[in-house]
């Protein structure tokens, strides 16, 4: 018996064609852009002096006098976070489960989507300035933005949630006779309420960036200090401000994401050196 | 069968663990809403009061005047180039550093940690922080909206990519070694091919997120169709605003299109 002849021979290479010419044009249109652009390139050259120049003036000798304020107006930017995260997650919950396929019928189901595309297009700080009209300049009018801005991308994650978990509890509830509200408590709530928790807890921590930035229109919060020092070149207060911003938010999502970690893989999992 | 087993199992006591986490979700809310502590006002009178003279302007925001829009399309088209190339900048440097991050492209834990804690720490900054500073250093334009741009994605990409190649099925990794190549030439012919299609999905979708930032970067004078958007809400030309907003709305629903359906293509 002689074994059959193995072919060494390399397989052909699968087509590129499709790929090279896609490469192609994204190329010619990125030159395109930057040719029409006209960015001031001679300004590039300058910007490593530039950064330690003004580096220097904001880390070398921080003004630490403006911590106080600082943390008081970070606690406020915080604390906007946390009412928009809340409302946002109620009304995206109240308003994703039925948009879910499977739960809502058609006519509920595609108005909802259509909304939550609307608003996940639109900027945060354009929602807040169209609700300044009505509540004026303070930190409930950001706290409001976040949550309207919030219910556009998280009312999508809900129902994308819903549809994504294991529907067998929810077709043992309507075998049992239970009505829409009965399947959505029973069928579907308790399969996906841990990654919606992870996910609110996660809109949370969005929410203390975006609320940060909220301030340049005059909310109120550390985004408020942030553009009135700078336009006033205070640099050494500049500073102070950007290390709490950072220390606030890798502190904020640290915890979140510790809790996360938790709700999604339970008490018994310790952290398996994810850090490295 | 014995009635035993026919027994319902005892439920489980789940409602102290409920009553904990409501009762601190309870608190963290009524701290954030006291005024006194420099909370949220929930102040529904003044929505009551002031619902009047809102609803007129937003009822000029729904009568969108379209005689504004000749003056949008120069903005328009900044914004989209703004977007194109910060996001092309940032592809770029993505790749570099996504290996950079990674644990099984990078075996060397200091230079991993060091690539990690600076992006981490990039990332914390809020991208309109960036432009304030950036156009306080440099001046208006559209240069700093770009590195604003870049910055805010390589924060993304490189955080998502490098824990994809971090959890990717490193068997062909194992084999590039076991082949003698060094680790260079492992990650350029076992490691890319396996993350271009992630690389090239979250690429994709850091311009959807670009073109939604780099519209409203303009506030803070980094170029683009946010300078207009101040400069109508300036002047109370809630109309205007409408037609801006509409226009925003109708690119970014497009472009999500098409990069939904070039995403799927990926997979």
């Amino acid at each position: 018996m002689t074994a059959p002849a193995i072919s060494f021979r390399v397989p052909p290479r699968p087509s590129r064609v499709v790929v090279q010419i896609a490469s192609i044009a994204v190329g010619i249109l990125l030159v395109a852009a930057f040719w029409n652009l006209g960015i001031a390139w001679e300004k590039l050259a300058t910007l490593p002096s530039r950064l330690g120049h003004y580096g220097a003036l904001m880390f070398a000798d921080p003004n630490w006098s403006k911590l106080p304020e600082a943390l008081y107006q970070t606690w406020r930017s915080v604390a906007m976070a946390w009412v928009g995260a809340l409302l946002g997650v109620v009304v995206s919950t109240v308003l994703g489960i039925p948009a879910a396929a499977g739960v809502g019928p058609w006519w509920l189901r595609l108005p909802l989507r259509g909304l939550f595309a609307v608003l996940r297009a639109i900027p945060e700080i354009i929602i807040a300035i169209i609700i300044l009209t009505v509540t004026g300049l303070t930190p409930f009018t950001g706290a409001l933005a976040l949550a309207i801005g919030g219910i556009g991308t998280h009312g999508k994650w809900t129902y994308e949630t819903i549809e994504s978990v294991s529907h067998g509890t929810a077709e043992a509830v309507k075998a049992c006779g239970g009505n829409v509200l009965e399947v959505a408590r029973w069928g579907l709530w308790t399969v996906a309420s841990p990654e919606l928790m992870s996910l609110a807890l996660y809109r949370f921590e969005i929410n203390v960036r975006t609320s940060a930035i909220l301030g340049l229109i005059g909310v109120g919060g550390i985004g408020d200090m942030l553009t009135g020092y700078t336009q006033y070149r205070q640099w050494d207060t500049v500073g102070v401000l950007i290390i709490v911003v950072i220390v606030i938010t890798m502190s904020i999502d640290a915890i979140s994401g510790a809790i996360r970690r938790r709700i999604m893989e339970g008490a018994t999992v310790r952290d398996v050196d994810r850090s490295v | 069968m014995s009635a035993a087993e026919l027994s319902l199992p005892p439920r489980p006591r789940v409602w102290p663990r409920i009553a904990v986490i409501a009762g601190v979700v309870a608190v963290i809310t009524v701290l954030t809403t006291l005024p006194t502590l420099g909370g949220v006002d929930i102040d529904l009178h003044a929505i009551a009061r002031n619902w009047g003279n809102g609803a007129e302007r937003i009822a000029k925001l729904f009568h969108p005047d379209f005689s504004i829009l000749p003056r949008t399309w120069k903005p328009l088209l900044e914004t989209l180039e703004m977007a194109l190339i910060g996001t092309g900048i940032a592809a770029a440097l993505a790749v570099p550093l996504t290996l950079w991050a990674a644990r099984p492209s990078n075996p060397l834990v200091g230079s991993r940690r060091v690539v990690r804690l600076v992006l981490n720490v990039v990332r914390a900054v809020p991208d309109l922080v960036y432009a304030t500073i950036l156009v306080a250093m440099i001046g208006v334009g559209t240069l700093p909206g770009i590195i604003t741009l870049v910055l805010f994605d390589l924060g993304i990409v490189v955080k998502l990519v490098s824990e994809a190649v971090d959890s990717a099925d490193a068997s062909y990794m194992e084999a590039g070694r076991a082949a003698g190549g060094t680790q260079a030439q492992i990650n350029r012919l076992t490691t890319l091919p396996q993350i271009w299609p992630m690389f090239g999905s979250q690429v994709l979708y850091s311009l959807e997120l670009n073109v939604r930032v780099s519209a409203i970067l303009g506030i803070v004078g980094a170029g683009g169709l946010g300078r207009l958007i101040d400069e109508v809400r300036g002047f109370y030309r809630y109309d205007a605003l409408g037609t801006i907003i509409l226009e925003i709305l109708v690119v970014v629903i497009v472009i999500e299109v098409i990069s939904n359906a070039l995403r799927k293509r990926l997979r």
